[in-house]
């Protein structure tokens, strides 16, 4: 019997594996730019043509290649990022499989010029379906730069899979942008034919690198977001609610500097969001992972487009718990200032670590804690003295129009005005405070704290309100009688469509119960985007109760009734974000109020 | 118009308008007063729509007229006069105040632009006497309504009978109730919703020993003792039927000192709810023990002695509802009576001898969920 069993030539071996890793002009942009990076490269220029099925150029300021490397780096498993097993499990680069290049150059016709910095002289190699067709020395500065033309020349099968020039365009931008993201001191540049799309230089920070791919408003409206646990760390930038939007959403998710894909963590970063945001906003996510350790594998996709960590719960927690540290800060709510201040999340330094253990340079980006803001109450203590003192030659005489609070109780003044918003003075501006949104966010904090106890108490009433209601709602009260319960709402059915409220929950002395009752049901029974944000029963029931039973705008208030409701808001988890993704809290800086009346 | 008026009567005056006028209008005039100049006095009278107050004040009237001028500013004017004869005289539109050697001139507006006060004949109504009517209106109309979607709960009803007068207020958790006698009334039987704006305004005006009569021309009452007259509109609508939910069949009785119970309540509520208050009261054998237990706060207990008869009972309330009903019983002790923890609790004052005090309160309890 003859042998049918044979070894592959390296060729064919070749192409299978191009089939894994090259699968369209964007992911042969992304093995290139990541060899870049990995080679050290400050500047890292992309060109395409036909959006990179005719020809992709990325060439870099790296460390280069000498004649040998060059000559051997076409082949497969050839790498200078691992040299054995066990180096596998401290990855710190972007490659480390040696097949993306002998890959690449297997289903097209390849050219690398490149010298080491010392070196007299550079290299330029031509290679044909993963042949080398000629070797040259070849004069250029120091750096790399990858021509590969004719993409799938000799795979015909697969060059019909790609898309439009347009569509490949925007998934080469699509890579490029998450390693501008990820390596924001790298200068980067995407060309098409002639066309300038990306031209990004060196930024500070990511926030900076936002601003330079998205524009400055986009970039003005994230939070830091920071956290640590055990061998994890957490940086990231992450919007605020109130500039969320629905539809497409930019959220991009790296670890030691590497992108990737997670739709867990994604969720994870929603519960963070939660009652902050209604259904359908997207707030973008910048998320940065530092891992030490074997903490994580990136080595399960052949892409590396998904990564495992060891712990998954954990990271989740991490990111859940951050996001909504976050969200309880100042700086997280909306601000009339034309120039807040940026959101500062400092990233790694490039180069990193030398020599020594393989200290992964990307676990752990420097700079402290973005999140150190003033803490809630520093915001709120009493001017420092020479705040106090006024203007050299001011009488202190006007004491009679302060209208309420005094500085020592701790509390900044406030004031009520057009019985709807509330104004307080803080130490470095002014808060404006919806006092409907505000009340929404305590009402529905109670009641979820009263569910968790068991429930709210309801008021009895000395005549219990009767109320005749349609039939799908008198179903959506006989299922949700025991929590209706709970909030207080203790309803009878008294037969055919009438039903009884014999008590109800008292928040506020202008509290219209049987209103509430009649909206909550009906906004319960006919859903909307607060209802559909909820997670569960009780968060629908307490954010329909807060959303109705709050306190209304033009409801005149008295300085008690203020002052309780200016505490009770900051004695919530999240005192700037109401319960439909809307502000309860407007800043407005000393600074911005300084720049509008030119007193600097 | 022209007349001389002592500081006194003028400042007296003043005062008396000048707490009906409303601080934010936006009808100018209703920040003026009108002063109304005829033989031997003058009528002054301030108003904010809902409530309208008018007071006869002696005067030297050589030109009789009316004028109106901004109230507030002629109160602080009239307050830092020097104590000698005023003079006023009306010049157009302007109001010329003339003490001593201070003079002033105010823009005042015509007195057509004034809104008219209800025509009411009083000698067609009641008379009932301050001290019965200043009792009825303390002990109930602190229970009133703020909630503003039933405008009827907003007011203190006012039963007028032949030989006795009751008002009621309730803003449906609790309800306070009083009766007196009412002699030499003369005319029927009748309701009136009285905004308790009015109410105040007629405790801040008459005296215990005044005698009022009191009289309805529409929608509108009036109340007039000695020179000084108090107008209000009605609230409109039928009072809910309190009689009917005011227990009868309350078959446990609790009989405690007021002071006692007030101060142990009180204490609890510091630790209360900051939007329920409440409080848990444990009526055994002689003894109530009370408890509250906040989430995120902590928990308090106390204990008192009293009577207590009957079975065992565990109640919530809303401490600010129980404080204040306790604080116009009138007597030293206290009878609370209950059914059931979802029933509503009787609370009355406890009367020595053949004193004779028909007052009541309701509280309706929280409902507890354990």
């Amino acid at each position: 019997m003859s042998r049918r069993i044979q070894i592959l030539p390296d060729s064919v071996v070749n192409q299978i594996a191009a089939g894994e890793v090259v699968e369209r002009p964007a992911s042969v942009v992304k093995e290139l730019v990541e060899n870049a990076l990995d080679a050290g490269a400050t500047v890292v220029r992309v060109q395409v043509d036909g959006g990179g099925k005719g020809r992709i150029r990325v060439s870099d300021d790296g460390g280069g290649m000498g004649r040998q490397d060059a000559l051997l780096c076409l082949d497969r498993h050839a790498t200078s990022k691992i040299a054995e097993a066990a180096d596998l499990a401290r990855v710190a680069s972007f490659g480390f499989r040696g097949e993306a290049l002998s890959s690449i150059a297997a289903v097209s016709r390849l050219t690398l010029e490149t010298r080491e910095a010392d070196a007299e002289a550079g290299t330029s190699l031509r290679a044909e379906g993963g042949r080398i067709v000629s070797v040259q020395d070849f004069s250029r500065r120091a750096g790399t730069t990858v021509e590969v033309r004719n993409l799938f020349f000799n795979a015909p099968a697969r060059r019909k899979f790609l898309r439009s020039e347009a569509a490949e365009t925007r998934a080469v931008s699509e890579v490029l942008v998450a390693l501008a993201l990820a390596n924001p001191r790298v200068a980067t540049s995407l060309s098409s034919k002639d066309r300038t799309l990306l031209d990004l230089p060196p930024a500070e920070d990511v926030a900076t690198r936002v601003a330079q791919i998205w524009g400055e408003e986009e970039a003005l409206s994230l939070l830091p977001v920071a956290g640590e646990e055990k061998d994890l760390s957490l940086r990231g930038l992450i919007q605020r609610p109130d500039a969320a939007r629905p539809g497409f959403r930019r959220a991009y998710l790296f670890v030691n500097g590497r992108p990737f894909r997670s739709p867990a963590i994604l969720r994870a970063t929603d519960r963070g969001y939660r009652t902050t945001t209604s259904a359908g906003q997207r707030p973008w996510v910048f998320l940065y992972f530092g891992v030490r350790g074997p903490a994580v594998d990136v080595n399960v996709h052949p892409a590396k487009l998904e990564v495992r960590f060891r712990d998954q719960a954990l990271v989740e927690a991490l990111v859940e718990r951050g996001v909504q540290e976050a969200l309880s800060l100042p700086a997280s709510s909306a601000t009339l200032d034309s120039h807040p201040a940026p959101a500062r999340m400092a990233v790694r330094e490039p180069g990193g670590g030398e020599g020594g253990p393989p200290a992964p340079r990307r676990d752990r980006p420097p700079g402290p804690a973005a999140a150190a803001e003033d803490s809630q109450m520093a915001l709120f203590m009493p001017g420092a003295p020479e705040a106090a003192g006024r203007e050299e030659g001011e009488e202190g005489g006007d004491e009679a129009a302060v209208p309420m609070g005094v500085a020592d109780t701790g509390r900044p003044r406030l004031w009520q005005v057009h019985d709807t918003y509330i104004l307080a003075e803080t130490r470095d501006g002014l808060l404006i405070i919806d006092q409907h949104a505000a009340h929404e966010r305590i009402l529905f904090q109670r009641l979820m704290t009263a569910f968790r106890e068991g429930g709210q108490s309801g008021q009895r009433l000395l005549f219990p309100v009767t109320l005749r209601l349609p039939p799908a709602e008198l179903a959506q009260i006989s299922e949700l009688r025991g929590l209706l319960a709970r909030a207080g709402f203790e309803v009878e059915e008294f037969g055919g469509d009438t039903v009884i409220l014999q008590s109800v929950p008292a928040p506020h002395p202008y509290f219209d119960a049987e209103r509430c009752f009649r909206e909550m049901i009906r906004e319960l029974t006919e859903g909307s985007p607060l209802v559909r944000s909820a997670n569960n029963q009780y968060e629908r029931i307490a954010m329909t109760f807060a959303c109705k039973g709050a306190v209304k705008a033009g409801q005149r208030l008295s300085r008690d009734e203020i002052s309780e409701l200016f505490d009770s808001l900051f004695a919530t988890d999240l005192p700037y974000h109401d319960v439909h993704g809307r502000p309860t809290i407007v800043r407005l800086s000393k600074a911005e109020l300084e720049r509008k009346f030119g007193r600097h | 118009m022209d007349l001389t008026i002592t500081r006194q009567n003028l400042h007296q005056g003043l005062a008396a308008v000048s707490a009906s006028i409303p601080t934010k209008t936006t009808l100018p005039v209703l920040s003026n007063i009108l002063i109304d100049a005829q033989e031997g006095g003058v009528w002054m009278t301030g108003t904010d729509l809902d409530v309208a107050v008018r007071i006869r004040v002696p005067a030297e009237v050589t030109v009789s007229g009316t004028l109106t001028a901004p109230g507030k500013k002629l109160q602080e004017i009239a307050r830092e006069l020097p104590d000698q004869p005023v003079k006023i005289l009306a010049r157009g539109d302007q109001l010329e105040l003339r003490c001593g050697r201070s003079v002033f001139k105010l823009n005042g507006l015509p007195s057509e632009d004034f809104p008219s006060l209800p025509q009411i004949r009083f000698e067609e109504g009641w008379t009932v006497t301050g001290k019965h009517l200043q009792r009825l209106i303390h002990h109930t109309s602190f229970a009133v309504s703020t909630e503003e979607s039933r405008p009827i709960l907003n007011g203190v009803l006012w039963e007028l009978r032949d030989g006795r007068m009751r008002m009621v207020a309730t803003n449906g958790h609790r309800l306070a109730r009083m009766a007196v006698p009412a002699g030499g009334t003369t005319a029927t039987s009748a309701d009136f919703i009285v905004p308790p704006a009015a109410l105040q305004q007629v405790q801040r005006l008459f005296k215990t020993d005044d005698t009022l009569d009191v009289a309805r021309d529409g929608n509108h009452l009036g109340f007039k003792a000695s020179g000084t007259e108090v107008f209000t509109r009605l609230i409109e609508g039928t009072f809910p039927n309190y009689e009917q939910v005011i227990p009868k069949d309350n078959d446990k009785m609790a009989i405690v000192q007021k002071a006692s119970l007030e101060a142990a309540v009180r204490r609890m509520a510091i630790v209360a709810s900051d939007q329920t208050h409440r409080v848990r009261l444990l009526f055994g054998k002689n003894t109530v023990h009370l408890s509250v237990l906040t989430p995120d706060l902590g928990e308090g207990e106390d204990e008192l002695e009293l009577h207590y008869e009957g079975d065992e009972l565990e109640i919530g309330f809303n401490a600010n509802y129980l404080l204040e009903v306790l604080r116009y019983i009138p007597t030293d002790e206290v009878k609370l009576t209950f059914k059931a923890p979802e029933r509503a609790t009787i609370v009355e004052p406890v009367t020595t001898g053949d004193e004779d005090l028909d007052y009541l309160c309701l509280v309706m309890p929280l409902r507890l969920l354990d």
